[in-house]
């Protein structure tokens, strides 16, 4: 398609197009490189006061100390817990959700959907204050279930809002001819629906898995005393200290906690953008 | 789609079921379990250069755990600027919160008052050692006449100069309060690279010395009440003072309105300072530092020449938390955290000064580097205000918002002080 | 990437055209089957498939969220909280000893032009560049694509420190380049919001380029090729043919990235250190998590959380009302 459209741009427009495209490509993921570079860069290289792009001697310090000083390795493991388990709790929820608002008629549909659409705009962080009092009072504070469950509420009416395309679409005759064929509904939920449904999930997920990922303040608020209860984000500002940041380690960490997302993010991209037009549409 | 009747009336019902419920307050009432084995945790300040207080500690919770079968110690050094959120947090939550932890000796009025320190009066005043306790330090665990803990250590800011600096400039230690702003401004001259004097915006504690020394006070007693003193002439002069420091022609406003306590020390252990303003507890950090060997310390000189600016009389001390589940292994290592050979120790390994008086003579005795802190000491210290509400205002940044007011030109001091002397009386007055 | 569908206006034309899915099972993105009334009934079947959405978002967020109003209206301090003091109702104080502080205003209004800057900067950067991947090969689209992936997908708390390191007055890249010496971009409240506005359009642009640039190419190639051999200017092309398709999408987009501007958290509290010099870089989000969690004040900071909450409804509603307008169905 965008060989026909090509033809229709005049070629000179289309060059400095393309220089563009690439140039503006170099500057969004120079950010990225710097962090990488900060990562790899020993420790005379980075605290220069003359930074060079490049380094002739790259060398693991800064990730040897990352995983050294601090339980990295656990922080890790604990934030990949915290994602993952919102990621398949939301995706679960929100796809039984989806089918009873897309494929039945019943009294206060709409009602649900606008609170759904609603609750999507609460803003999070408004709600530190009493979501501490509820996890003290629920005893999950310093555990991984105060990040799990409020990430879950909050990932599922995007999710629900977002599937809600995708159920609508998987054609009502197959559910008809799935009946007549004599399967159970549950049969026709999980066997049937559920697979065809999968590329809404994935899209849904990745949502889900960035801001459960990302939370910080959650972190910082809840997980109070037991370190060994704490997520990539609060072992990252370990080495930002104000006085005398070990930029070396900051941007080793960083590395690593970016590293999973952008693994997540190329697997679905396909499917994430193909499942935003299907969210943004509908 | 509808927005109808339905909507805003299944919100009104939503609303009226769950209205039974109101939040509650966490019972940090005091545990009734005494539990002899477990793990004790325990909190610790971390410091600049906390490598020797590590080993110090650690020496102390081997002995603990040698001496009271089946216990583990886990410590946690947490720093200092984000203590209150912790601190808070553990209050808030007994069953995460630590079984000891040091805390300054500002916070124990507030502290107290949260309901989350352990009364220890009784095990404090059978403590053999507890005797020798220094007065001063004794007040500062003291609220009401109950103990609250056990002093851990004193801290007294004095000024550290670079000698190599000043002898290669020809200059001497300063005597005055002008002298020293007059000295910073010309190493600045000298040596564009170097802070003449290093300070920061948010560094209360080597600001409020200016205060003082101009005649002034953070809030004067009145009957029990306390009332914001700020924004009184004498203190206005004090603050014009120590804001005078922020500039290109010392310490740039772009670099120093941000910095703490910490942050200044760190500045002139690495070299990029004449002068800070530091503590006995920063001598560690540094002798560790790039100007090993290089510098000496004075006492903060006050507005008359040859006069010594009254410093703040910090320090901290070792508490033991009211929701702890194992009161008496508590206070046992509380006792042995702040014990006359721990504090020795402490000495030694980072120059925190004793709080018990004969190791402190001692301690005097033996590293000449004390004596500044000493005479400091001598000359007669101060104090914030005993109200709870100080460490509310201390945590709200009250006064580092004043100083970086200034210093930024976002506004006088006439009108910066006035507005943190009414954010002081609100929380005084709040507090009553 | 699985090509979209016109929307709504050429489909309702033609209603009850089942789409026949071709080849793969999946479902393509948008493929979806005409608006056709859900089926009646079910029982109590679609309660059992809701139940536990409503148990989660009630108890996490519908309650939360009425605690939040009912703990704005008491004073509710650390004394409070540990029990040492009892809990008093006292009505609106919080909200009038709140609206009476100056602070309050400036941070308020810090926050709206903030989060209107960043929106502006998001969409214009994002739309540009949604219409520059349909200009180019396939080489810069997906090198261009690619980046904006890698951008997106860091986290917010990577991206601020990098930022962070990239502007640093001593060791980063940025004022060499300038040749500004050792400015110091987080001193400054203006250098402060810009460098933390760069870090968040950086992060934000690139789901507003891809949702935009998904909603162009779902505009059937022939009929754009049939416009341009009519002869109508790219102006009248995008006036009426991509306009048309692409203001539902540009609606969505702007309200997210209202959304998600105004309560930009995380970025300002690490990137200028918890609010900045003299709290001037104060957003509303982490001025409300000041109050209640460094000083301790949770009645006030819970008011403050009301306001955004409201402020929030209220684009939310306004949303709602334009989405009616337009007659979509839900």
């Amino acid at each position: 398609m965008s060989a026909v459209r090509g033809r229709t741009v005049r070629r000179p427009w289309r060059l400095a197009a393309e220089a563009t495209a690439l140039l503006v490509a170099a500057v969004v993921a120079f950010p990225l490189y710097w962090m990488l570079l900060g990562a790899l860069k020993p420790a005379g290289e980075i605290e220069s006061t003359e930074p060079r792009p490049w380094t002739a001697s790259p060398s693991p310090a800064s990730f040897r100390r990352v995983f050294e000083q601090q339980e990295f390795g656990r922080y890790f493991v604990n934030s990949l817990v915290v994602a993952v388990s919102v990621v398949i709790a939301s995706a679960l929820i929100a796809f039984l959700a989806a089918t009873a608002v897309t494929r039945f008629r019943f009294r206060f549909r709409t009602t649900l959907l606008i609170m759904f659409l609603v609750a999507q705009m609460v803003p999070v962080e408004a709600l530190t204050i009493p979501l501490f009092f509820l996890m003290r009072d629920l005893g999950q504070l310093n555990t991984l279930g105060s990040l799990i469950l409020p990430h879950i509420a909050f990932s599922l009416p995007f999710a629900i809002w977002m599937l809600r395309g995708f159920v609508k679409a998987v054609p009502e005759s197959l559910e008809e001819a799935a009946y007549l064929d004599g399967a159970s509904r549950a049969r026709f939920l999980w066997r049937i629906l559920l697979p065809l449904v999968l590329p809404g999930l994935v899209a849904t997920s990745v949502f889900s898995f960035i801001s459960a990922w990302n939370d910080f303040l959650f972190a910082k608020s809840f997980i109070i005393s037991d370190t060994s209860q704490s997520t990539l984000p609060m072992a990252l500002l370990v080495f930002y200290k104000p006085d005398e940041p070990d930029w070396g380690g900051v941007m080793a960490a960083s590395t690593v906690m970016t590293v999973p997302v952008l693994v997540f993010f190329v697997l679905v991209q396909r499917r994430l953008v193909s499942g935003l037009g299907g969210a943004v549409k509908d | 789609m509808k927005l109808s009747v339905r909507f805003v009336g299944l919100t009104a019902l939503a609303t009226a079921l769950v209205a039974a419920c109101a939040p509650q307050t966490s019972g940090t009432s005091a545990s009734d379990k005494d539990e002899k084995t477990g793990t004790v945790r325990v909190w610790l300040f971390q410091e600049v250069d906390n490598q020797p207080k590590q080993r110090v500690v650690d020496a102390v919770t081997a002995g603990f755990e040698a001496a009271h079968r089946g216990t583990d110690v886990t410590v946690e050094y947490i720093p200092v600027e984000t203590r209150a959120q912790r601190v808070k947090a553990a209050f808030n939550d007994p069953k995460s919160a630590p079984d000891v932890i040091e805390y300054g000796n500002t916070d124990t009025a507030g502290y107290v008052r949260d309901g989350g320190l352990a009364d220890v009066t009784r095990e404090f005043n059978a403590w053999s050692e507890a005797k020798d306790t220094d007065p001063t330090a004794r007040q500062s665990v003291t609220v009401d006449g109950k103990v609250y803990g056990a002093p851990y250590f004193v801290g007294v800011r004095a000024l550290y100069y670079r000698t190599d600096v000043f002898r290669e400039l020809g200059l001497r230690a300063p005597k005055s309060q002008a002298e020293l702003i007059s000295t910073a401004k010309r190493i600045r001259a000298a040596k564009p690279g170097l802070y003449g004097l290093a300070v920061g915006g948010a560094y209360t504690y080597g600001a409020m010395p200016f205060i003082w020394a101009d005649g002034g006070d953070l809030a004067t007693d009145k009957g029990g009440a306390y009332a914001s003193a700020i924004d009184s002439p004498a203190a206005r002069r004090g603050i014009e003072a120590y804001t005078s420091l922020f500039g290109d022609d010392n310490c740039p406003a772009a670099k120093c309105a941000g910095m703490g306590g910490n942050d200044t020390v760190t500045a002139f252990a690495s070299g990029k300072a004449a002068m800070a303003i530091g503590g006995d507890f920063s001598h560690a950090a540094v002798e560790a530092g790039r100007v090993k060997g290089k510098y000496a310390v004075v006492p903060l000189p006050g507005v008359e020449p040859g006069s010594i600016a009254p410093a703040f009389a910090g320090g901290n001390n070792i508490g033991v938390l009211k929701s702890t589940s194992h009161r008496t292994l508590a206070v046992d290592l509380m006792k042995r955290l702040a014990s006359k050979k721990t504090q020795g120790e402490l000495f030694d390994a980072m120059g925190f000064l004793p709080t018990f008086t004969d190791v402190r003579q001692q301690a005097a005795v033996e590293k000449p580097y004390v004596k500044p802190f000493v005479r400091t000491l001598a000359a007669g210290t101060r104090f914030v205000p005993a109200s709870p509400a100080w460490a509310q205002i201390d945590s709200s940044l009250v006064l580092p918002t004043m100083f970086q007011e200034i210093v930024s030109g976002r506004k006088d001091v006439a009108a910066a002080s006035a507005d943190a002397a009414k954010k002081m009386d609100d929380a005084f007055g709040a507090a009553r | 990437m699985s090509r979209l569908t016109a929307p709504s206006g050429a489909e309702r034309a033609e209603p009850r055209r089942v789409r026949v899915v071709h080849g793969s099972s999946r479902p393509r993105g948008g493929g979806r089957t005409p608006d056709r009334a859900p089926r009646p009934s079910g029982g109590w079947t679609p309660w059992l498939y809701l139940a536990p959405a409503l148990l989660v978002l009630g108890g996490l967020l519908a309650y939360p969220v009425y605690q939040l109003g009912l703990i704005s209206f008491l004073e509710y301090t650390q004394a409070q909280v540990s029990g040492g003091e009892p809990t008093r109702f006292r009505g609106l104080a919080n909200y009038t000893e709140l609206f009476a502080d100056d602070q309050f205003w400036q941070v308020l209004l810090a926050t709206v032009g903030f989060a209107a800057a960043c929106v502006v900067c998001t969409l214009a950067v994002g739309c540009a560049l949604a219409v520059l991947l349909t200009r180019v090969r396939a080489v810069p689209r997906l090198a261009l694509l690619l980046a904006a992936l890698g951008a997106w997908a860091t986290p917010t708390i990577t991206g601020s420190t990098v930022w962070l390191f990239l502007f640093d007055p001593d060791f980063g890249p940025v004022d060499r380049l300038l040749g500004i010496g050792d400015f110091s971009w987080t001193y400054g409240r203006y250098s402060a919001f810009l460098l933390v506005l760069l870090e968040v359009v950086w992060c934000s642009f690139p789901f507003v380029m891809v949702t935009v640039y998904a909603g162009i190419r779902a505009v059937p190639a022939e009929i754009l090729e049939a416009a341009a051999l009519d002869g109508a200017s790219q102006w009248r092309i995008w006036r009426s043919v991509l306009a048309p398709v692409l203001r539902p999408i540009l609606v969505i987009v702007t309200v997210q990235s209202v959304i998600w501007d105004f309560k930009v958290f995380t970025q300002v509290y690490v990137m200028t250190g918890g609010g900045g010099i003299a709290g001037q870089n104060l957003v509303l989000n982490v001025y409300a998590y000041q109050k209640a969690f460094a000083s301790s004040q949770y009645g006030l900071g819970s008011a403050i959380g009301v306001v955004m909450l409201l402020i929030l409804l209220a684009i939310t509603l306004g949303y709602l009302r334009l989405l009616r307008r337009q007659g979509e169905e839900l």
